[in-house]
């Protein structure tokens, strides 16, 4: 890890004391522990829950779309299987293809911005009316005309469809930047002693930006949960597997969660799920900014 | 979760109370001669009113409204088993030929449009002739179409005759005739050019000649499509005033020769995009009457238990059923297709599929079970059920020669075997009954996925195109025998019927996705080939259609194109709230819309 500084020295206390900082700025806010704690949880959930349940999941035709109850925290869905099995199972598929979305998002843009901005002319001409290009293309409806002719089999498929949609804003921001920085005085020294280009992007500009980029690529996981979900709620995908967004495509259309109580489980367990991802990466996120923005600390 | 229903329910008042906004509110005024204010309901065969949408009965995203403003000669009865049984429209009476070559139509005395022009024989002949551009069963351009016309005369004012082409007939002749839409000729006959009836004429021949009259009668279909009549004139009860992309309001018309007996003043057709708006509506009281929409079941109770809510339950001839593409291994042995029968247990997936809008089938003959009865009789109960029997299924396999490999089937040759069922997005019933398929065949060692594509078009394109191993499939589409059968045993399964002459086509060829046998050998018959039994069910009178449909009932029930997985019930919602008088039980009217019912005279607004 390293720190991104306002002023031009880097403080070598700081960064022995670093995991002590992290440790003190989650103290300071309880939140940002829970949100830690959410995160690690919905990582374990989408890695190892789908191995504590049987496949295929036990269901029973005569419990169909049932409300929550101590047999079923959530109720069942119009199959008779448990919400809270399926919020779990399903979760794989989504967190996959969001952290591939976020990847990819993270990789392209902070990639092109760095070249764009430290390069400067041409390239950062022409990769940047390239960005303002992408930035212009309207995501969903994208999104849906491309939803008719492939069939995103799989997360992985999907999360780089939307990672190839949605890294223009990450490159337009590092962009700058790396404007920013490359007129600093140890950019300045890295040039003046001759260090290779690769060198100045990889060991000095990249570090500086870990953090930002990190947190971009948090956000970015979000954005991907939303568009995916969105696109199976709308139900222009074939569903093969159980995710989220299907649930919810599930229990509005077919099991009648806007119109009966005793869906609204079913439609409650993946928004949950939505909400509680959200949450903590925004707590995460959050606790991260504190972290590597020295200003913001109150020692 | 009580409050919540609570709060859900307030809402529901809320909106019931607010829905007579926009239009008159129900007057407690006389039953005859209108009086009844408002009328409202939906549109079941369309989702989304176009507000520019032209007052055309043709026009896909027209504002004709079947019944209300938009009028055929007469209204098909939902009848068990003959498909020539109508109630009056434009025709008061009809008499059809014994030998079915001709009907003879008799106009309403006093019918009239809504611009007070008399409703005449040349109005009926000019629609015959926009029926003509846009393709319809009697009223075919396609050469040797069965059941097709061939001469329209007017014998005088209010009588029209049609006779049909005998050199390949049909049963469905008169059927065909009556369920034609009529539209004024003084508003439409622009449409047709002059000499059109010889271009009909030249069109039914051979050679470049007709092949150029139909090229130009197909271009005229397309005007006719687009036709934008600058006011809708109108024939039935009521009269489209307005559309907006919440509503269409429709007035009643004075001029309609039962207008005495037409209860209310103003019909509202509500726009609506999905199921559950139509759920939301109806649970609301919203509306006084609606089609057939499939609902799960605590949505139908709560529909229920609206103020006046009212659900009349009938015949709909149709069943679902779990189709083969035979050119895929191993669907082209028939023991799997046996096996899966017999895996299948058919009152769960109905249980969860479509609970309130199917029976379960209760074998597989390829007849809804309403009217089997009737064609097969006592061959019925010889039919073998395929009750649900694991045992049975897992000796079909084996004798299919499939492999049990760590309890798990595989093919013969040992290598994975996975059903991969299709369905259309937004057949909620189809996704749940595959979905449930699947965990029973999961559980039974046979892996299986669901699979679903865009919309039904697509599916249906892709269907023929053979591109899916198993598909959902409506089948045993009644009351007329030939149109039962047709769905087993006909262009899907490779045989086509052109100029009355059977031809079996090769599988994957000319929409032959199917790929059955030719010729089967049925226990207790022989060697039959089932399209060309099929083809004769097109000119055989009742009582002849009876042994061929109990050969065919075996044939699909040994050969299993399709497993018959449950056979639909029509469910009306009405509401007795504001109007009475709505039909029975099982009554033959429940096929047609509420227009219908309102301009037969049977709805009466409530004292």
């Amino acid at each position: 890890m390293s720190v991104l500084l306002e002023s031009s020295s880097t403080s070598a206390a700081m960064r022995r004391n670093f995991w002590a900082g992290v440790w003190r700025v989650m103290k300071r806010k309880p939140s940002r522990m829970v949100g830690v704690v959410l995160m690690a949880g919905f990582v374990f959930m989408g890695a190892f829950g789908p191995m504590f349940y049987p496949d295929p999941l036990p269901r029973d035709p005569n419990l169909i779309t049932r409300p929550p109850s101590w047999q079923h925290w959530l109720g069942t869905d119009d199959q008779g299987r448990d919400v809270i099995a399926l919020v779990v199972t399903g979760s794989r598929y989504v967190l996959l293809a969001a952290l591939v979305t976020a990847v990819i998002t993270v990789v392209v843009g902070a990639g092109i911005g760095l070249f764009a901005g430290f390069k400067r002319g041409r390239w950062d001409s022409v990769l940047m009316r390239l960005t303002d290009m992408k930035l212009t293309i309207p995501g969903l409806p994208l999104l849906l005309v491309l939803s008719t002719v492939w069939k995103f089999g799989s997360a992985v498929q999907m999360g780089l469809v939307l990672g190839l949609l949605s890294w223009g804003g990450v490159a337009r921001a590092v962009r700058s930047q790396t404007l920013s920085l490359r007129e600093r005085g140890f950019i300045e020294a890295a040039r003046g002693l001759g260090l290779s280009t690769t060198h100045i992007v990889g060991k000095e500009l990249l570090p500086s930006m870990a953090p930002y980029i990190a947190m971009n690529m948090l956000i970015a996981i979000t954005g991907g949960v939303y568009a995916q979900v969105g696109l199976f709620f709308l139900g222009v995908l074939p569903y093969e597997s159980n995710n989220w967004g299907q649930m919810l495509n599930t229990a509005v259309f077919r099991s009648g969660a806007l119109t009966v109580p005793s869906a609204l489980g079913y439609l409650l367990g993946p928004l949950l799920a939505i909400l509680l991802l959200t949450l903590a990466i925004v707590l995460v996120v959050d606790a991260m900014d504190e972290i590597f923005n020295p200003r913001l600390r109150e020692e | 979760m009580k409050r919540l229903a609570a709060v859900v329910t307030l809402l529901g008042l809320a909106t019931a109370t607010a829905a007579c906004s926009g239009g008159s509110t129900n007057t407690s005024g006389s039953g005859g001669g209108g009086g009844g204010g408002l009328f409202t309901t939906i549109d079941v065969t369309r989702p989304g009113l176009d507000a520019s949408g032209p007052a055309n009965p043709w026009a896909p995203k027209g504002n004709s409204f079947q019944g209300y403003n938009a009028m055929k000669l007469g209204w098909v009865k939902n009848h068990l088993t003959d498909p020539n049984q109508f109630y009056p429209g434009i025709a008061a009476s009809w008499e059809i030929a014994p030998d079915n070559s001709s009907i003879t139509i008799h106009l309403q005395p006093n019918g009239k449009w809504s611009d007070g022009k008399p409703v005449t024989a040349e109005d009926v002949r000019t629609s015959i002739g926009l029926a003509y551009t846009t393709g319809s069963t009697a009223f075919a351009i396609t050469p040797g179409a069965a059941g097709a016309a061939a001469e329209v005369q007017i014998v005088d004012d209010k009588t029209v005759k049609v006779t049909q082409d005998m050199t390949n007939p049909s049963m469905k002749f008169a059927r065909g005739v009556m369920d034609s839409w009529v539209v004024p000729a003084h508003v439409w006959g622009t449409l047709l050019p002059a000499g059109f009836w010889d271009t009909i004429k030249t069109s039914r021949g051979e050679g470049a000649d007709a092949e150029k009259a139909r090229e130009e009668i197909l271009a005229l279909g397309q005007k006719v499509l687009a036709f934008a009549p600058p006011k809708d004139v109108s024939a039935g009860p009521f009269v489209l005033e307005r559309v907006n992309p919440g509503e269409a309001l429709l007035l009643k018309n004075k001029n309609f020769y039962n207008a005495a007996n037409v209860a209310p003043d103003q019909v509202k057709f509500l726009n609506y995009s999905g199921n559950e708006q139509i759920w939301n509506y109806l649970s609301a009281g919203k509306l006084d009457h609606s089609g057939f929409v499939a609902a799960p079941a605590d949505v139908m109770n709560r529909i229920k238990q609206a103020p006046g809510s009212n659900t009349i339950k009938g015949f709909s001839p149709v069943a679902v059923g779990m189709a083969f593409n035979q050119s895929k291994k191993p669907y082209d042995n028939v023991h799997v297709r046996r096996g899966l029968a017999y895996l299948i247990d058919r009152d769960q997936v109905t249980k969860v599929a479509s609970p309130e809008g199917g029976t379960p089938a209760i074998t597989t003959s390829g007849i809804h079970q309403k009217p089997a009865q009737e064609w097969i009789g006592s061959e019925l109960s010889a039919l073998e059920p395929y009750k649900h029997d694991v045992a049975k299924a897992e000796a079909e396999f084996k004798e299919a020669g499939l492999q049990k490999k760590d309890g798990k089937w595989a093919l013969a040759d040992g290598s994975p075997w996975k059903v991969t069922m299709t369905a259309p997005n937004g057949f909620s019933d189809w996704i749940s009954a595959q979905e449930n398929i699947k965990s029973q065949l999961v559980e039974n060692g046979v892996d299986a996925e669901v699979v679903t594509v865009a919309d039904y078009p697509v599916y249906l394109e892709e269907i023929a195109a053979g591109k899916y191993d198993v598909g959902f499939w409506l089948m045993a589409l009644g009351p007329a025998p030939y149109d039962i059968y047709q769905r087993l045993y006909g262009v899907s399964n490779g045989w086509s019927n052109v100029a009355g002459k059977v031809t079996h086509n090769a599988p994957g060829k000319a929409g032959n996705w199917m790929g059955g046998a030719e010729e089967i050998d049925v226990e207790g018959v022989g060697k039959v080939n089932p399209g060309e039994l099929t083809a004769k069910l097109n000119s055989a009178s009742a009582e002849e259609a009876k042994p061929i449909m109990a050969q065919l009932a075996r044939t699909a029930n040994q050969d299993l194109p399709a497993i018959q997985l449950w056979d639909y019930v029509n469910t009306q919602f009405t509401n007795t709230a504001r109007f009475t008088g709505w039909p029975e039980q099982d009554s033959d009217l429940l096929r047609l819309t509420a227009g219908v019912w309102i301009q037969l005279g049977m709805i009466k607004a409530k004292q």
